[in-house]
């Protein structure tokens, strides 16, 4: 035998990790494999934060912004929250929908950001809440979205809202889909959708 | 059981919209499959060949363009014709689209003449 | 069982469809209704043993994520955990016809090559997963008298990793190894229990590390395979990524993950690419200009 060897050392004998200061200046590097390592290894650390959400705004490289995201969204906290929320008006498809995506596993601070983008003016920052509220593990992403089916103006805000609702949706819920249907009445989607679910 | 219909992929995050469009395309002659965001529908891709992509824009893991160019790169590399539709309408999408490798982009919602009718024009020429 | 009315989850068609899209985004896993039966008896057992009342209860507990022992026993009512020698082989064959040519094809070909072929397996539990590897390389591969293979196995688990170094194991561990391969490379110990040949158990080397700690990942390098089979399925949204980042890191690029049959990145994570062998999906670390 002997083929199948071990002659390398074990990991655990390389090198020490870098410092938080070294990490936060790799985040500007040039390679892009040197900022996403930095972005994952600044995980927990705060005073990184707002370091990291300039890297998400500057990023043009979708596997550095996800590590970004990946370790911003574990601090779950007020900066971070509206910090990221921003990003859901972004002409950037990649940038805002890995925005919704951080922020639904944020239940601790997104609550606080839904009232301003559930009265957003632009109708896809709200069709993108309704995507957040889909998944964030909260007790009041239900009553969002019930709002949002019952009193936004946006034929399309409404039938994201419905499709978030439906996995939760209980028999209090019938009325307002009903309603949804008298509201657009020109729109087929809603009215299959909404048949659908009530069937 | 062998089944001659066009095949397409409905991609989208929304289950309530792979239902519309999986109904819509099924009573226009497709069979249809279903993916949930666009990593699914490369994954799917590169085990079946589809005749014909319904493609959102927004969806988690990965967006509607991204999955449109990957698609056409090598890592699948399909020429099958991509719609995309969307709740976006804003100035630029359709160049995103089209960029993308998209062979045309339209805005939710789709009645549903004008989803079949899409439909089989984007796949004349496929046996059905 | 006790007092009466004891829940009998009695699944409505409509339920059942709503939990089967939530473990299906939750965990990848899709159920047919065919295994509707089978479904409906483990969600039963988890809502008995949770004590809830009802499954309307139990599920809206499930959904809100603020208990992750539900989930954790939902997935092992629901997925079978049984760890045995040459377990989803068709993997090994997969390896062994596909990836390593591949790999060494990147590296300069069986003649170039610098440095050896670097296989994980993450987590490794009682060790039958990176002993599997080696057995089927010392035994199918014909490069491996030229080519120097480095076997790691890590989990999180000490107790395991213990077990995985004693590395012996009963009948039922060993039921799909070749009756010449336990002959060769087995010792039986008596009572049912046959230990691995001392040469292999030294050659494997084994680590304690988590595999959601990315300052215990990064001495993980340059991997050119590593099998992660039936464990990011138990993660939380967050954890699952940075485990994927974490994998991701400690491969090289071009190198190739291994997820369990029933499990896909897709619903993870987008930074690997998705390969399709004729033995089913892969995943790979991108080559890139710079990665």
């Amino acid at each position: 035998m002997g083929l199948v060897r071990r002659n390398a050392p074990p990991p655990e004998e390389t090198a020490a990790p870098p410092t938080t200061g070294t990490l936060m200046r790799q985040l500007d590097d040039a390679d892009p494999d040197c900022r996403r390592e930095a972005a994952l290894g600044l995980g927990g650390v705060a005073e990184a934060v707002p370091a990291l959400l300039r890297r998400v705004a500057a990023e043009t490289d979708p596997l550095v912004r996800d590590a970004v995201l990946t370790t911003l969204a574990a601090h779950d906290t007020a900066a971070v929250a509206t910090g990221l929320g921003g990003h859901l008006a972004s002409d950037d498809a990649g940038l805002r929908t890995a925005a919704a995506e951080a922020l639904a596993t944020m239940p601790v601070s997104v609550p606080a950001i839904i009232p301003g983008l559930l009265a957003d003016p632009d109708h896809d920052v709200r069709v993108m809440t309704a995507m957040v509220l889909a998944d964030l593990p909260h007790p009041g992403s239900q009553t969002w979205l019930a709002q949002m089916i019952a009193e936004d103006d946006h034929p399309n805000v409404v039938t994201a809202a419905i499709d978030a609702l439906l996995p939760s949706l209980e028999l209090e819920h019938h009325d307002l889909l009903r309603a949804a249907v008298q509201r657009f009445p020109d729109d087929p989607f809603l009215r299959f959708t909404v048949e659908a679910a009530l069937r | 059981m062998t089944d001659n219909r066009p095949k397409v992929l409905v991609v989208d995050d929304a289950a309530t919209v792979r239902l519309y469009h999986r109904t819509l395309l099924d009573e226009a002659g497709f069979e249809v499959a279903e993916a949930a965001n666009g990593l699914e529908a490369v994954e799917a891709a590169l085990s079946t060949a589809f005749d014909l992509f319904v493609v959102d824009v927004n969806m988690p893991k990965m967006n509607g363009y991204t999955c449109v160019e990957t698609l056409r790169s090598e890592t699948v590399g399909t020429p099958a014709p991509v719609l995309m539709i969307s709740t976006e309408d804003r100035p630029g999408d359709a160049d995103r689209a089209y960029a993308a490798g998209a062979n045309l982009y339209l805005v939710k919602p789709v009645n549903a003449e004008r989803l079949a009718r899409v439909a089989r024009m984007l796949t004349a020429g496929v046996a059905a | 069982m006790t007092s009466a009315a004891t829940t009998g989850a009695g699944l409505s068609q409509a339920d059942f469809e709503k939990f089967r899209d939530y473990f299906y985004k939750r965990t990848g896993i899709q159920f047919t209704s065919a295994k509707r039966y089978f479904v409906d008896k483990r969600i039963d057992a988890c809502i008995r043993n949770s004590q809830f009342d009802t499954f309307t209860s139990w599920f809206a507990a499930l959904r809100l994520n603020d208990r992750s022992d539900l989930l954790q026993e939902l997935i092992n009512q629901l997925t079978v955990n049984e760890t045995y020698f040459l377990r989803e082989d068709y993997q090994f064959d997969s390896m062994l016809r596909t990836v390593l040519p591949d790999v060494l094809a990147l590296r300069g070909g069986p003649n170039r090559i610098v440095g050896p072929l670097k296989i994980l397996s993450l987590p490794c539990s009682t060790g039958e997963e990176p002993y599997s590897i080696a057995l089927r390389l010392l035994e199918e591969w014909d490069l491996i008298d030229r080519i120097d293979v480095e076997i790691h196995g890590a989990d999180i688990d000490s107790d395991v990793l213990s077990r995985a170094r004693h590395a012996s194991y009963g009948e039922r561990s060993l039921q799909r190894v070749p009756a010449k391969w336990r002959e060769k490379y087995f010792t039986p110990l008596g009572a049912g229990r046959f230990q691995l040949d001392e040469g292999i158990r030294g050659a494997v080397t084994l680590h304690q590390v988590n595999i959601c700690d990315t300052l215990a990942m990064r001495p993980f390098r340059e991997f050119d395979v590593i099998f992660c089979r039936n464990v990011l399925i138990y993660f939380d949204e967050l954890s699952s990524r940075r485990a994927a980042e974490n994998l991701y890191g400690a491969m090289r690029p071009g190198g190739y993950l291994f997820l369990g049959h029933s499990e896909s990145m897709s619903r993870i994570s987008p930074i690997f690419t998705p390969t399709r062998l004729p033995e089913g999906i892969v995943y790979q670390r991108p080559i890139g200009a710079n990665r």
